[in-house]
């Protein structure tokens, strides 16, 4: 009983690993995930960036001059743009950028790209920032703002 | 028509006190929503919190408990744009009576000042959970599978692992890098126990010796949908004076008598799958002689490693629920290696591999249903510690079963 159990310990463990190599080779194809951050100056309570910023990642990061916060702008579509804040809706702690969402180191929760919540303890998707095109350069608006 | 008269006093009166009984302190508390949706205020203070409850049966005992495993009360205060408060006040098996404990504890698992220098780098000074591992940053039970937390997390790395210092954390700003390095009090080596590793010498904020301190730092990395980390830990384990501890024959000072941990994991999430995988061993070379001492029977050198495997059938919905199944096999040894010269005793029990399988349904990202079986086999009982041998107890059985059904909650 003892070395049944004992067998099928171990190929319980290879089958994990196994299956941990498979997902590794699986996800090579993937997008990378980049963190470099881009520092803008607000003016007229807004921030702007050109659109070719996005032609080889969706996502970038940007910083109002002077904020404790970034802000994640991705494309979502053709001339469509999303800026979200990178602060925790739980305790305001700033958020890192991890692979496909967006996270907090201190308790643990995580949102989704387009800002909705993952995992807890966080309750409220991320404050999210009105966007325009103007002439090649997409606009943020800072001072108001929706979830 | 005076019925009317006395109610209306009766209304305003009480309408009044209501408004006169919001004290200042009052205001500062909001709940969560409140708080947020005062915008860009400097005086933020958020209530919020965790806990578990689970039902647990042991087959080899054929016994069954039942227990309120925690409720914490966060409570976080935001001073400034860059310095904040945040505490975790946490109650454990629900009733402390009279210094009674019955496992119960009331202690504060975290209390620090976070104090922001950019939007890429921090400070933490107070009582805070230091960057080792998967689960000591994120504990709760809504974010980990399975009713109990990882065996290797709990009995190697003793999570949840706060200790007094400053930490300094950041992350790059050109590459997807975080890292962490902190400064903490030492463990007290002479209150190691036999079958929790060093579980038992964190202070934990209660009176921590200075006489002796550590450092921890870690390195995390975002690759694809991978997240790698390394973290490290070296402390001393002396608490005595140079005096006391010279007339023991032990290694006193910051880093006397040292202890090392180092630690590897690697987590994936894509599509509904997710893989996590943790590796750990602590060297202590140093124990015999606190053996000598103390006769705690610790190891000098002690390992443990897991793999998970999970995936949430839900991931494709648009809906917020998560239905997640998972497996997860876990390895260790809290004697992998002992002191020699008698000063150290094999104990086959400490080697253990659990399996554990189950699922976890959160109807909402902040509540959770969870069910499973864990299967345990440890290495024969050492004849030499048997205390009190049969027929006085039972032979040790090296395999047993438990069946966990639990919930959890955060908010």
């Amino acid at each position: 009983m003892q070395m049944e159990r004992r067998k099928f310990l171990e190929s319980a463990c290879r089958a994990c690993l196994l299956a941990g190599a498979g997902l590794l080779i699986s996800d090579l194809t993937a997008c990378n995930t980049s963190s470099k951050i881009t520092q803008l100056p607000i003016s007229q309570n807004t921030i702007s960036l050109p659109v070719t910023s996005f032609l080889n990642d969706p996502i970038q990061i940007v910083r109002p001059d002077g904020w404790l916060y970034d802000i994640a702008v991705r494309k979502t579509g053709t001339e469509q743009y999303e800026a979200l804040l990178m602060q925790c809706t739980h305790q305001q702690n700033q958020l890192i950028r991890g692979s496909g969402a967006y996270i907090c180191t201190l308790h643990g929760s995580q949102f989704s790209l387009d800002g909705q919540v993952k995992k807890g303890p966080a309750e409220l998707p991320l404050t999210k920032y009105s966007t325009r095109i103007d002439q090649g350069q997409l606009i943020i608006q800072l001072k108001t703002s929706t979830r | 028509m005076s019925s009317l008269v006395l109610l209306f006093i009766f209304y305003t009166e009480t309408t009044q006190a209501q408004q006169f009984t919001t004290t200042n302190a009052q205001k500062l508390i909001f709940t969560n929503e409140d708080s947020l949706n005062a915008g860009s205020s400097t005086q933020k203070t958020v209530i919020s919190g965790y806990g578990s409850a689970f039902y647990q049966r042991n087959f080899n005992q054929q016994q069954s408990v039942m227990t309120l495993e925690r409720a914490v009360l966060f409570l976080g205060h935001q001073f400034s744009n860059k310095i904040s408060f945040f505490s975790e006040l946490e109650v454990e098996n629900a009733k402390v009576e009279g210094g009674v404990s019955n496992n119960a504890e009331v202690s504060m698992e975290q209390a620090f000042l976070k104090f922001n220098l950019n939007a890429n780098q921090y400070l933490v000074a107070g009582l805070f959970v230091p960057r080792i591992g998967i689960l000591n940053e994120n504990h709760l039970p809504v974010n980990f599978n399975g009713v109990e937390r990882p065996m290797v997390e709990t009995l190697i790395i003793p999570a949840t692992w706060r200790e007094l210092g400053v930490g300094f954390y950041g992350s790059s700003e050109k590459i997807p890098l975080n890292y962490s390095i902190a400064v903490l009090n030492g463990l007290e080596g002479e209150n190691f126990e036999h079958g929790t590793g060093i579980r038992g010498g964190r202070p934990e904020g209660n009176l921590a010796s200075a006489n002796n301190i550590a450092v921890t730092a870690s390195v995390q990395y975002y690759w694809k949908n991978f997240k790698f980390q390394v973290s490290g830990y070296t402390g001393g384990t002396v608490t005595l004076s140079p005096k006391g501890s010279d007339s023991l024959g032990l290694n006193s000072g910051a880093f006397g008598t040292p202890l090392y941990l180092g630690e590897a994991d690697v987590q994936y999430e894509s599509k509904g799958i997710s893989f996590k995988a943790l590796g750990v061993y602590i060297a202590y070379p140093e124990a015999g002689k606190m053996n000598t001492v103390y006769g705690n029977n610790t190891a000098t050198g002690m390992y443990g490693f897991y793999a998970e495997l999970a995936y949430n059938w839900l991931h494709k919905s648009n809906s917020k629920a998560s239905f997640i199944s998972f497996a997860r096999i876990e390895a260790l040894d809290m004697n992998a290696t002992i002191a020699a010269h008698g000063e150290g005793i094999y104990d086959g029990t400490e080697k253990q591999t659990h399996l554990i399988v189950g699922f976890g349904y959160l109807p909402m990202p902040n509540v959770v249903i969870k069910a499973d079986v864990r299967l345990l086999h440890t290495g024969p009982q050492n004849p030499a510690l048997i205390i009190n041998p049969q027929p006085n107890a039972l032979p040790y059985q090296q395999n047993n079963q438990f069946l966990n059904l639990g919930i959890g909650y955060s908010f």
